[in-house]
């Protein structure tokens, strides 16, 4: 992000301090490439209302950020993925479908407002709240991304959409690792919420889910977060919590070419669904405590990588090509390692890459007192049997399979965005079925 | 590439976690140049030592700098006796499990619920004495007792559809039908195939090929396994029989660490360890069979004092049983090649 000029910034924010009072800050509109539309000055952040003997314990800066909510994609596929993240899979309770509709309506309206920011709507005093106020009287945007997504079970013969389903989104299907809780597997809807800081994103699943409580029903959710950049670059990837950096290979997002080839939907798609992709979730349980016992050795022989730079084993950089070309044999990373499984990088794999956009997670500890930590994994792609499903296949042949049990997630569908601030998550499909 | 501060506990004892008989601090293997900055004296309830504050200078082309192995390497031969004694063992409990899938047939064939889950509880628990199996799948040989080994005991997790997969078979296919209220009857096709295969799998066991690296690893993996899938209650979903199942791990662990105490000799100092944790947690399920009249209790039946010190007792245990492959090594480390510097590329960002 860029930086951001204080003046300019703070004349922003005096827009929302003559509507609604103390620590109000000013939406700040995101470019295409995930830099600020103004320039950050300090980071560390500054208002009116601030005291100089105070620091403020978040960037006011990153309060102020906003990706636009409308546009030809949805928002939370290629923005820049910020540190906190709910997923959340509903089901539909809607007798009808104009019920659904009217109720994805109200989805992506709330969500506008919400991404936007701005002061939380009041109403007389007499009556409840129209907005929870847990961020107070002004919602600040906060890099706030909603990304709102179909599951295989929305197309069954509830609403007269079974014409209507992209043609690979099926359930889920279980792979031979799998030990999936159908508590917290598949659904009707998922949606995504990420934004900088965990209350924003708390808020803002409270507030969405009272949007549309009577017809969608929350199925599961979970929190995620990001290891933060520890560099030594900004560039550098953040770590999973088996250590190893993660994301290292992502395809470049300002790709456009890359993008409409790997992420975004394809030929054979019905119309409504150009501009959308599959997004697949798996919650995956990582044994930390079974991996913290295992020799680093065998740990970096597992991922392919050295743990401390995230560089291919027998290189020195994070960044470094690993060069399986001139490794046939495994001598430098193993034929099993997990990189040279996941992205063998050769030109007949070159299609199945996926654009990932995961999540740590840590909820607790089991019955057995183990902590229940683990990746919420997220692929983007334009094929789930061409990429995902692919990849997957080839992973079980991979040594780490016993550090892992995933448990839960689904295959679902994330829709063009409204294309405008008219426009609502969904609008085609319906308009196609009417 | 910055710095950063690791704070290393110094022991004199031997007794680290990480088992190294030499002060170096547990990350300087990631390539990274310790320089000590101060020393100072760490006082806690757990830690009483020596404490250095390492400051780490990044160095490139270091990446790799595994450090060297800080035990001897071991004679593949030396683990010629323990994997013969352990193919008698393995043996020994198959024929205990047919007996028990005798009593089990029988059982079933009666309608007799009590006597059937009975039965069920010795062959599982028989089965699971036999530890853990390591296979490759590179021969004919392997990718049967792999294939018999997820017929005996494979569960409905990974199987579409889950417990209605024709796939789903064997011990925890009768112990969903047991436990959730089907006829004994309706399961006897499934307990006769199981004593089929478990007849095969003592056929064509002592023929299995077993490394060195194979059994070594076995020290700590099998109560790991245990940890992960059975007092978690995620391979015992019905029956809720993890503490049978994780005391049956430990008799397998116990049997193997008798045997490889001889192959890592008297000079570690990792045995006296691992023999103790492991008695901790044999007294553990002493203490557990006796408060429940003499039979292991359910997950579900452990109060919550007895689950915490059942599960704390058997990470203690792993910490120490985690020492040990490192010592049993039959190769020194190779070095990692290094990517070619004419080939040298840098991805597109």
């Amino acid at each position: 992000m860029k930086p951001l000029d204080r003046r300019s910034f703070l004349a922003r924010s005096g827009l929302f301090v003559g509507a609604a009072g103390i620590g109000a800050v000013g939406a700040l509109a995101r470019n295409g490439d995930g830099s600020s539309a103004a320039a950050q000055g300090d980071a560390s952040g500054g208002s009116p209302a601030a005291s100089p003997q105070q620091e403020w314990n978040v960037s006011q800066a990153e309060l102020a950020e906003s990706d636009p909510f409308d546009g030809p994609h949805q928002a939370g596929v290629l923005t820049p993925r910020p540190a906190q993240a709910t997923f959340a899979a509903l089901d539909s309770i809607a007798p009808g479908t104009g019920e659904l509709e009217a109720a994805l309506r109200a989805l992506s309206v709330r969500a506008r407002e919400l991404t936007a920011g701005g002061p939380a709507p009041l109403l007389e005093e007499g009556a409840p709240p129209s907005d929870s106020g847990t961020l107070g009287p002004v919602n600040a945007p906060d890099a706030l991304t909603v990304t709102v997504a179909f599951g295989a079970s929305l197309f069954d013969d509830r609403y007269g959409l079974t014409s209507r389903r992209p043609r690979e989104l099926v359930q889920m299907p279980t792979f031979p690792i799998d030990d999936l809780d159908p508590a917290e597997s598949h659904g009707d809807l998922l949606v995504q919420i990420c934004a900088h800081q965990r209350d924003t994103v708390a808020h803002t699943l409270r507030e969405l889910l009272r949007t549309v409580h009577g017809s969608l029903q929350l199925r599961w959710n979970i929190d995620g977060f990001s290891g933060a950049a520890r560099g030594p670059t900004p560039k550098n990837n953040p770590r999973n919590l088996f250590a190893f950096r993660d994301g290292t290979a992502n395809p470049p997002t300002n790709d456009s070419k890359l993008m409409d080839e790997l992420v975004w939907a394809g030929p054979g798609e019905p119309a409504w669904a150009a501009g959308g992709t599959y997004q697949v979730v798996r919650i995956i349980r990582q044994h930390v405590e079974f991996w913290d016992r295992v020799a680093l050795t065998e740990q970096q022989e597992m991922i392919g990588r050295v743990r401390s730079t995230g560089a291919p084993l027998g290189g020195t950089s994070e960044f470094e090509e690993p060069r399986y070309d001139l490794d046939p044999h495994g001598r430098r990373i193993p034929l099993d390692a997990h990189i040279r499984l996941a992205n063998p990088r050769t030109a007949r794999t070159a299609d199945q890459r996926i654009l990932r956009r995961g999540y740590n997670f840590t909820r607790g500890s089991d019955r057995s007192g183990e902590l229940d930590q683990g990746l919420i994994f997220v692929a983007f792609n334009q094929s789930p049997e061409r990429q995902f499903a692919t990849i997957q296949k080839r992973l079980l042949e991979e040594p780490m399979i016993d550090y892992i049990t995933p448990v839960g997630g689904g295959y679902f569908f994330a829709p063009p965005g409204t294309g405008g601030a008219t426009g609502w998550i969904g609008n085609g499909l319906f308009a196609a079925s009417s | 590439m910055g710095s950063f501060v690791l704070i290393s506990a110094l022991t004199s004892s031997g007794s680290h976690a990480t088992g190294g008989r030499g002060h170096r601090p547990a990350t300087v293997g990631e390539g990274l140049t310790p320089a000590p900055l101060a020393n100072f004296e760490l006082h806690s309830p757990h830690v009483d030592s020596e404490v250095q504050v390492y400051s780490f200078q990044g160095v490139a082309g270091a990446a790799n700098a595994t450090p060297p192995s800080d035990s001897p390497v071991v004679a593949a031969s030396q683990f010629t006796q323990p994997i013969a004694d352990y193919r008698a063992y393995a043996l020994a409990q198959l024929g205990r499990m047919e007996t028990q899938l005798g009593r089990l047939q029988a059982a079933l064939a009666g309608g007799e619920r009590a006597d059937a889950e009975s039965a069920w509880r010795g062959a599982y628990a028989d089965y699971l004495r036999l530890g853990a199996v390591y296979l490759d799948g590179q021969t004919a040989l392997d990718a049967r007792v792999a294939k018999l080994n997820l017929e005996i005991d494979g569960t409905s997790g990974g199987l579409p559809g889950g417990v209605s997969n024709a796939r789903f078979t064997g011990l925890h296919r009768i112990e969903y039908g047991l436990w959730s209220g089907s006829s004994p009857q309706a399961l006897t096709a499934y307990a006769g195939a199981l004593a089929t295969n478990v007849h095969e799998l003592a056929a064509v066991l002592p023929r299995a090929e077993i490394t060195p690296l194979e059994y070594a690893t076995r020290a700590h993996e099998i109560l790991e396994d245990a940890a992960r899938d059975f007092l978690s209650g995620m391979d015992v979903p019905w029956s809720g029989e993890g503490v049978l199942a994780t005391d049956a791990g430990l008799q397998a662990t116990e049997r193997l660490i008798a045997t490889l105490a001889p192959v890592v000799g008297t000079t570690e100092r990792v045995m006296p360890t691992v023999t103790e944790e492991l008695g901790h947690l044999r007294s553990v399920f002493d203490g557990l069979q006796a408060a429940h009249g003499g039979l292991l209790p359910s997950n579900s039946e452990l109060t919550s004092e007895q689950s915490e010190q059942l599960d704390g007792t058997l990470q203690g245990a792993l910490e120490a049983l985690s020492q040990v492959p490192g010592v049993l090594e039959t190769e020194a480390p190779s070095t990692v090649p290094r990517i070619p510097a004419a080939d040298f590329v840098v991805q597109a960002r």
